[in-house]
């Protein structure tokens, strides 16, 4: 657990759960090998867009909603509503019940996964990297989370 | 590709862009919220049908809780009760999966492998699951950085055998595939073998074709097809099938791969021979497996097999008659053109020794009436012209 | 070849076979993802010929034998029936995402559930166990009918069946590891005419299989999710749901593949999918559909019980209005979107149908 409790949404909450994920070789086994993606968190107004290659996730930068047009899918919710998804991924060391990520999806109405583009193959690839997304989020627990 | 050069167009395109994920943001929470209110008032809308429940309590067998073991929730743990009685023949040419109950109305499939004793091996569940846990990846599990220039005529001679691995491989996925939805879904382990196996197959396909490609070299002549011919043209019956794969092709790529990962020249090498052989010798397994299972069950199999493994070896012999495959693995082994008189070629003789060794004690173990004399002289040491 | 010729001639050598080979020089290089596929297309191994004349199995970019037989019984032989840009990449995710059902599945975390749920999930679960047979047996057979100079695609399907085999394993161990069995399975996956099994050409089994049938599935391994009552069944649809979306992707990108380069054949693709949208709600292959052991069972699950079932079934069709739609953008995605323009495509017929 980091020691210095870091903001949700900032960069650097992204980037220290980028390291947990990428260091742990537990996040890339059981379904959850090499993902080549761009993926965009919309939290409330704050965009960032996590750039996956290979094993690792390269990448965060936050960004305007523009950027949003780039990446393959972005996943949007109210900052409250990911604070409870991450509340819940604190208390559990993962996603469980309604808090994973496709569940959260379904149950929206709008779902949580879109894109600007529309273009369904692209979209098709939250499912298809599904279980590494999770896992990134899931790598979360491990950081000191602090909100607004 | 559009080149934006000129400033101004940039920014139009990015204002542009700007104001279609505007758009599209608002139309997505005026969709949600349109959508919610839709939802609300089609809530009433919707007709709920009576349940008919009518399939609920229908099942051959209720309550069976199989626990994962230590190697997990195996598939050969789940045959407990009616759900592991595997019966001689299955009738049934439709999906319906062992232990469940069948649909009264369906069409039937065009499935003719229908009797265990034409497709069984008591190990094909274990294969399955030991498949799974063997998976490897030819592009990150090899450490492909090792490989390093080698001299000219070394280089030629891996090149050509892998281009003619990689033909044996694409055989042995058209012999799976040809044959899988023939099989009566009744024995359903071998079906999900083999579907690891042809997966297998595709690996091995890859794995030869990126080491021809990634050392300065290329692809080779195409293999001699007399053997791949054998065994796509065995269409009337999967056992004689297997059994010219098993003695005929299997082990003898095997044999190969065994005597490559001892004469590799890196280690990226070595860990493709070796990772090959393991799928080579899942294979392998579940062919002898099957021999034995079938060839118990129904004696006069073994009359059909042993045809099929003479006719096999008569097309491996007009293969061998060809020189190429022997002057690339000669060389391989000996290290160089120049070795090929040295080491090079009693080490290939010494291979095939080693095959034949092994497929006479394999016909010895499936109590197959096989001796070295009866076979062609190319195979037995003393008689074998070099 | 002067620089390799031996210098020991005790054993007469032919070496002819040096001097046939494909394109020498060939240095592919690995990187981020290690050595890929797309990572050893290059040079003349890139090149995928329109037509394929190969019949004896060889391998792309090898030195044809003149005197090999013509062993391959290949009816795929033309590049659009067959291919897509990405096949490659599919192939490498395929490898590399994946899993076992005997140990990725953390099945100490099923519990006893009450009798009717766990009717419900059994009988989805025999359900799901008949279906992808149908989607294991089908791609393969139609890799020994492909050419191997469009590998690249046939190493997907092959991809696929493994999965396939997986999901049959994973729902079998799913009905009998929690108190309860297989169930009755519906008789309806096969023979008949516009069904996946019969159909004649590639791409017209790729519509039905990859696109409405896939597709739909897929909905439900991601609804599966969501209705699942412990972790073992959430991660079982999640890890299905991945797979199952690399299918789907296959058919999107190969239709979308066929509709530019065999633009003649669009209208004949549109009939294909006249029938898979008939069959969208109706076809037994879809568990979100109107037959009623699939249909119910998943209101059930969805609702949380017998007594909540009316929720269930609300729950049921938002889901297959989604099914729908999701089928809808794949489709336009695939390049054939002007069926929602211009009339032809009977879906909004079929959404009103889904409420009912």
């Amino acid at each position: 657990m980091s020691r210095a409790k870091l903001s949700f949404p900032s960069v650097e909450w992204f980037n220290a759960v980028r390291k947990e994920f990428n260091t742990d070789e537990e996040f890339h086994r059981r379904g959850a090998g090499h993902c080549n993606c761009v993926a965009g968190v919309k939290v409330g107004d704050d965009v960032f867009v996590l750039t996956f290659e290979g094993q690792e996730c390269t990448s965060v930068e936050q960004s305007g909603e523009l950027a949003l047009a780039d990446a393959d899918f972005y996943m949007s919710m109210d900052a409250v509503d990911w604070q409870e998804m991450l509340a819940n991924i604190s208390k559990h060391g993962h996603a469980v019940g309604d808090y994973t990520l496709n569940t959260l999806d379904l149950n929206r109405f709008d779902g949580l996964a879109t894109s600007v583009h529309g273009d369904q193959f692209r979209e098709d690839m939250f499912f298809r990297f599904n279980q590494t997304l999770q896992f990134f989020f899931d790598a979360s627990s491990r950081i000191d989370t602090r909100f607004g | 590709m559009v080149v934006l050069d000129s400033p101004r167009l940039w920014n139009r395109l990015q204002r542009k862009l700007a104001k279609k994920v505007k758009k599209k943001t608002e139309e997505s929470t005026s969709t949600h919220v349109k959508q919610l209110k839709n939802f609300e008032a089609k809530k009433e809308e919707i007709e709920i049908p009576e349940p008919r429940l009518n399939w609920m309590g229908i099942t051959r067998e209720w309550g069976v809780k199989v626990l994962p073991g230590e190697k997990g929730l195996t598939l050969g743990s789940l045959n407990v009760g009616v759900y592991g009685e595997i019966p001689t023949t299955w009738s049934d040419r439709g999906r319906n999966p062992r232990g469940a109950i069948a649909s009264g109305a369906r069409l039937p499939l065009a499935i003719s492998v229908q009797d265990k004793a034409d497709l069984w091996a008591n190990s094909a569940a274990t294969l399955y699951e030991e498949a799974i846990q063997r998976r490897w990846i030819p592009a990150t599990d090899i450490p492909w950085d090792q490989l390093a220039p080698l001299p000219d005529d070394i280089e030629h001679a891996i090149c050509q055998v892998c281009t003619e691995l990689m033909q044996y491989a694409n055989t042995d996925i058209e012999v799976i595939t040809n044959w899988q939805h023939k099989m009566a879904y009744g024995y359903h382990e071998v079906k999900q073998y083999l579907a690891t196996a042809s997966f297998d197959g595709a690996r091995r396909y890859e794995a030869f074709r990126k080491r021809a490609l990634s050392n300065g070299g290329g692809l080779g002549l195409e293999s001699t097809c007399q053997v791949n011919r054998v065994l796509l043209e065995s269409t009337g019956g999967w056992t004689e099938t297997v059994a010219t794969w098993v003695f005929n092709r299997l082990l003898f790529a095997l044999t190969i791969c065994r005597y490559l990962e001892r004469f590799a020249y890196n280690e990226a090498e070595i860990k493709l021979y070796q990772y090959v052989g393991q799928d080579l010798a899942r294979i392998l397994s579940y062919g002898i497996d099957h021999l034995h299972y079938a060839m118990n069950a129904d004696p006069e199999k073994r009359a059909s097999v042993g045809i099929s493994i003479t006719i096999g070896d008569a097309f491996l012999v007009r293969d061998l008659r060809d020189p190429v495959l022997k002057e690339a693995l000669s060389i391989i082994f000996g290290a160089g053109i120049n070795g090929v008189n040295k080491d090079g070629l009693d080490t290939f003789y010494e291979m095939l020794d080693t095959y034949v060794k092994e497929y006479l004690e394999l016909c010895a173990w499936l109590k197959l009436d096989r001796k070295l004399e009866q076979m062609p002289t190319i195979f037995q040491a003393d008689k074998r012209k070099r | 070849m002067a620089e390799v010729a031996p210098q020991n001639q005790n054993v007469d050598m032919d070496l002819e076979w040096m001097d046939k080979t494909g394109s020498w020089d060939t240095n592919a290089e690995p990187g981020r993802n290690g050595l890929t596929l797309a990572d050893i297309q290059i040079g003349d191994y890139g090149e995928i010929p329109d037509y394929s004349r190969n019949l004896s199995g060889r391998p792309r970019g090898s030195a044809p034998r003149p005197d090999s037989m013509r062993l391959g019984n290949y009816t795929v032989r033309e590049k659009s029936e067959i291919w897509m840009d990405n096949a490659s990449f599919l192939y490498e995710e395929a490898l590399q995402r994946q899993w076992s059902s005997a140990t990725d599945v953390p099945w100490e975390t099923i519990e006893p559930l009450p009798d009717d749920v766990e009717q419900a999930q059994c009988q989805m679960a025999t359900f799901l166990t008949e279906v992808e047979f149908v989607a294991g047996d089908v791609p393969s057979r139609w890799v020994a009918k492909t050419s191997p100079d469009f590998f690249e695609a046939r190493q997907v399907l092959l991809a696929q069946v493994n999965d396939e085999s997986r999901h049959m394993d994973v729902f079998r161990k799913r009905a009998l590891a929690n108190g309860g069995g297989l169930m009755r399975s519906t008789g309806s996956t096969a023979g008949f005419v516009g069904g996946i099994d019969l159909s004649r050409d590639f791409t017209e089994m790729s519509s039905r299989l990859h696109i409405s049938g896939e597709g739909a599935v897929l909905t439900i391994f991601r609804m599966g999710e969501l209705m699942a009552y412990n972790d073992a069944e959430k991660t079982i649809y999640r890890l299905c749901a991945q797979d199952e979306a690399r299918h789907v992707a296959f058919g999107v990108m190969h239709m979308r593949y066929m509709s530019e380069h065999a633009p003649e054949r669009r209208d004949e693709i549109h009939s294909y999918l006249d029938e898979a949208e008939g069959g969208l709600l109706t076809s037994a292959a879809n568990p979100a559909g109107t037959l009623n052991q699939t249909s119910e069972s998943l209101a059930i699950l969805l609702g949380g019980g017998i007594k909540k079932f009316d929720e269930g079934w609300r729950k049921l069709v938002a889901i297959r209005r989604r099914q729908l739609m999701e089928y809808k953008k794949r489709v336009i995605s695939a390049g054939f979107g002007e069926r929602f323009e211009n009339g032809r495509s009977r879906l909004t017929e079929i959404m009103e149908q889904a409420a009912a």
